[in-house]
């Protein structure tokens, strides 16, 4: 049994970040019944303004660049976990304003519209970057290895998980106990009543996609070191991410929770026994489960499916 | 006179039919003085083939499939591993092809029909992302990421002729009789009592169970039968790469056909998915001459699509062409998109 020890907590983190990547993108088909393909190429990125922003030669003027550099390691990642979101932010804006267009129409519509914006985005970043891979610098505190009962651990998939842990929470109160998640969810709900209340819809939307793309940018950031930076890795993270939605339930926000984790755990799992094949378990999963319960583990009726 | 498509679908073959072969039977005395190359007019007729068979599940159907690629590339590793382990005969390969992606099909018909809407969106992405993984995981059957290699163009045996295919003129002929004979198919297909219940399902599935049509069955046996031909146009296309490979039955390329059909019209059209083929091919090849970027321009093009024009090309000709409004087209091209999701209830 001890042997499975060490899968078991991999699988854990893993879940733990799976659950952060499909934080986003729970939030935009739960709050706005949008389903935003773009969150992978979001989440990638994320990852390549993190990089570049860490990187030897950050996007800034000469003299800015370099009191930039000149500050410790730990300052410029803190500060980027702020920037980098913040700069897709703004290509969310833009996301969210051409799918404006889309709202009282069906969601397919949204759903192709991001699946071009995802073509467009991969492919800038691909002109812009290149297709080689990348490594994320991290500081020192959070990087290398430790050992505990004769195995060595990696100290940044703990913070990692760690990391995830704090946003999913901070994610939750935010809409379970705060006027604003309080005003959203109403907006989802019954948009007609919210508007006649006087509060401004269009904006509300907006602040939700955009706060949807910035989490996915986080993701990226958080998970770029474990998988490495190349364009492929948006396509990598949105399909897990739609994955844990369904799986969990759309509409669900501890359905996706442990959804995220039940995935982590069966990637981790399979890996221990026959790692060529341990991608495959979490389609397995998810068959298995919507074959018997049509929405999900705790998946509410939505527009989505109707 | 200009024929209605009322009169049109009792035909066997139909004017725009014949237009359309006699076109392409002329292409490969041009395609190489413009700058193309025979092999496009291949690839070109092999995918038509495969978006027409896609629009039956999506335009005839209105179920969203997203994994569709897995069928095409079964049908070409069926293709190529029948001519090497069973029998190296054209028809018979072309039927494995054929009967091994239908069966798949009908294997994951039976876990999805009755889903609706995204959980069967994401169903058939789920079980196209598996059927990728194995392709690519089972090195001594297919090869993995290298592919099926030294496929041949096995020689067409009509009993009293034999024609050698090996040539890209040749072959050309032979899948333009291929699709040709596959078309009539199809159109009588969507045209028949069978098409008409698929499509009534479409509007309103509840409606369409209410009369009585057993609805698991209908959405079943259609994503099965599209499966097929979505298959035996991998076989064709195995002939034609002389290989079969895992790409074409990754997430990306599924998500190829369904741009291709949408952006040309197939919620609207029969020859929706024929006319994006066309479009998407010969812009990948033009605009990819010049640019490495393609991807980029043909994703701007298609959000545009999706945004001021959900009806596709096909679309906007028939509004000119039947002197309808084109107000009146788009409203049911929005109508085609928004039952696609709203899985059957007119809102």
């Amino acid at each position: 049994m001890f042997d499975l020890l060490p899968h078991i907590l991999n699988g854990l983190t893993l879940g733990l970040l799976f659950a952060l990547i499909a934080l986003g993108f729970m939030l935009i088909v739960g709050l706005m019944e949008q389903i935003n393909l773009a969150h992978g190429s979001l989440f990638a990125l994320g990852a390549y303004f993190a990089m570049q922003l860490m990187g030897p030669r950050p996007p800034f003027p000469a003299d800015l660049a370099q009191s930039w550099l000149a500050l410790p390691l730990g300052w410029r990642y803190a500060a980027t976990l702020i920037l980098a979101p913040a700069a897709v932010g703004l290509v969310g804006i833009a996301i969210e304003f051409c799918m404006r267009r889309t709202y009282g129409k069906d969601p397919l519509y949204g759903l192709l519209l991001t699946f071009g914006a995802a073509m467009v985005i991969e492919e800038m970043i691909r002109l812009t970057w290149g297709t080689r891979d990348y490594v994320l610098q991290v500081p020192q505190a959070v990087n290398g290895g430790f050992i505990f009962g004769d195995l060595i651990w990696s100290t940044y998939r703990f913070y990692a998980a760690g990391i995830a842990v704090a946003v999913i929470g901070l994610v939750w109160l935010l809409i379970e106990k705060t006027s604003f998640g309080a005003t959203v969810k109403a907006g989802a709900h019954d948009s007609e009543i919210v508007r006649a209340l006087g509060i401004n819809l269009t904006r509300l939307r907006l602040l939700v996609f955009v706060f949807g793309t910035m989490l996915a940018a986080i993701a990226g950031i958080i998970v770029a070191p474990i998988w490495g930076i190349r364009p492929h890795m948006g396509v990598d993270a949105v399909i897990p991410a739609f994955l844990v939605i369904v799986l969990g339930g759309v509409g669900s926000f501890w359905g996706a929770v442990v959804a995220g984790l039940l995935v982590g755990l069966a990637v981790g799992l399979s890996g221990a026994y026959a790692s060529e094949w341990s991608l495959l378990s979490m389609y397995v999963l998810l068959v298995a489960v919507v074959t018997f319960r049509a929405r999900g583990l705790w998946g509410k009726k939505s527009m989505l499916e109707a | 006179m200009i024929p209605t498509p009322q009169s049109d679908s009792a035909r066997l073959i139909t004017p725009t039919m014949l237009v359309l072969w006699l076109v392409l039977a002329t292409v490969p005395f041009w395609i190489a003085r413009v700058g193309l190359y025979p092999y496009l007019g291949i690839e070109i007729l092999i995918w038509s083939l495969y978006a027409l068979a896609f629009n039956l599940v999506l335009g005839t159907a209105g179920l969203p499939s997203f994994g569709h690629g897995a069928y095409f590339g079964i049908g070409a590793y069926a293709f190529g591993l029948c001519q090497f382990n069973v029998v190296a005969n054209l028809w018979v390969c072309l039927a494995a092809a054929f009967a091994v992606a239908g069966l798949a099909g009908a294997l994951v018909a039976l876990f999805i029909s009755h889903r609706r809407g995204i959980y069967y969106a994401f169903m058939t992405i789920a079980f196209g992302q598996i059927f990728w993984t194995v392709a690519i995981k089972s090195h001594k059957v297919t090869g993995g990421e290298d592919g099926l290699l030294k496929i041949a163009r096995l020689p067409a045996d009509f009993g009293f002729a034999s024609f050698d295919l090996a040539g890209n003129v040749a072959f050309y002929y032979f899948v333009l009789m291929v699709f040709g004979i596959a078309v009539i198919a199809l159109w009588r297909l969507v045209h028949s009592p069978y098409g008409r219940v698929i499509a009534a399902i479409k509007q309103s599935e509840t409606r369409a169970a209410h009369l009585g049509y057993n609805v698991w069955l209908y959405k079943a046996s259609i994503f099965a039968l599209s499966a097929a031909v979505s298959g035996f146009a991998g076989g064709l296309f195995a002939m034609a790469q002389l290989a079969a490979f895992p790409d074409v039955m990754s997430l990306h390329q599924s998500g190829y056909v369904v741009m291709m059909t949408l952006v040309g019209g197939g919620l609207v059209s029969f020859w929706g998915p024929v006319i994006g083929v066309f479009l998407f091919l010969i812009a990948r090849d033009v605009i990819g001459a010049m640019t490495n970027a393609w991807m980029l321009y043909f994703g701007l093009l298609f959000i545009a699509v999706v945004l001021f024009r959900p009806e596709g090309v096909a679309g906007a000709i028939m509004a000119a062409w039947q002197n309808r409004s084109l107000n009146s087209m788009r409203q049911q091209g929005g109508t085609a998109l928004r039952l696609l999701f709203g899985g059957g209830r007119w809102r």
